[in-house]
């Protein structure tokens, strides 16, 4: 078991197939749920389950709802970006967490791994997002 | 010619408190990099000067936090003091 940062490769194909829009107004609705280490998630995951999802107090089943920010380029990377998601005042142990397509019947995007055990007790626990460029964000074609 | 491109995952980092929410300055501190991203290639003048400019956009954005907060407080304490819970409204004014 375990969680290995990944793009998921069913992403990539339904790309092609235009299942996900990431503009800030009017596209999908992504969403980010929290797993515990004993979760397997990678690259060969294709849609968002409950099995092994971290929980705890202020975190719910499914996780939580991500803020778009509108898809840019730089040179020739196209890339996109997500606000900062907290949840707040929680008690959570989370390894992992994957994004994925809360319009699209729970498509998933990526596995991202947080390099170990993260703990918040009754305070925030903050995903932040690495600075939106070509080099660096979170999602990126090139 | 097709040419193969790459689609890849970035690193996001994990922050966490313990009994607490983070402090201002964190928030100051990540809205300011949202606002400002000084590039690791730029000219040294260049890089100077944004990174001076971004030094000044953290101090703006630190001080109304803080006002933003002292005024949630207020707003708080208000509540609480018309609902008879002066001990917990003192509690939050000594924060």
């Amino acid at each position: 078991m375990a969680i290995s940062q990944a793009m998921c490769t069913s992403f990539k194909k339904e790309l092609m197939e235009g299942t996900h829009n990431f503009l800030a107004s009017g596209g999908n609705s992504f969403k980010l749920a929290l797993y515990t280490s004993s979760a397997s998630l990678g690259a060969t995951t294709t849609a968002y389950s409950s099995t092994n999802e971290a929980s705890g107090t202020n975190y719910t089943a499914g996780g939580a709802a991500l803020t778009n920010v509108n898809p840019t380029t730089s040179g020739t990377t196209a890339f996109t970006d997500f606000a900062d998601l907290t949840f707040s005042n929680a008690t959570i142990t989370a390894n992992g967490c994957l994004i994925y397509n809360d319009t699209n019947s729970d498509k998933a995007v990526c596995v991202l791994a947080f390099g170990g055990d993260k703990t918040s007790t009754a305070g925030d626990f903050t995903i932040q997002f690495p600075t939106a460029d070509a080099s660096n964000a979170i999602i990126r074609i090139a | 010619m097709i040419e193969v491109g790459m689609a890849q995952a970035g690193v996001v980092s994990v922050v966490t408190s313990e009994n607490k929410g983070l402090d201002a300055s964190h928030w100051a501190d990540r809205a300011t990099s949202r606002i400002v991203s000084v590039g690791g290639s730029c000219h040294p003048a260049i890089k100077d000067q944004a990174e001076a400019f971004k030094d000044q956009v953290q101090k703006v954005v630190m001080f109304y936090m803080e006002q933003a907060i002292k005024s949630d407080r207020t707003t708080l304490i208000a509540l609480l003091e018309q609902n008879q819970h002066k001990d917990v409204a003192e509690i939050i004014r000594r924060l």
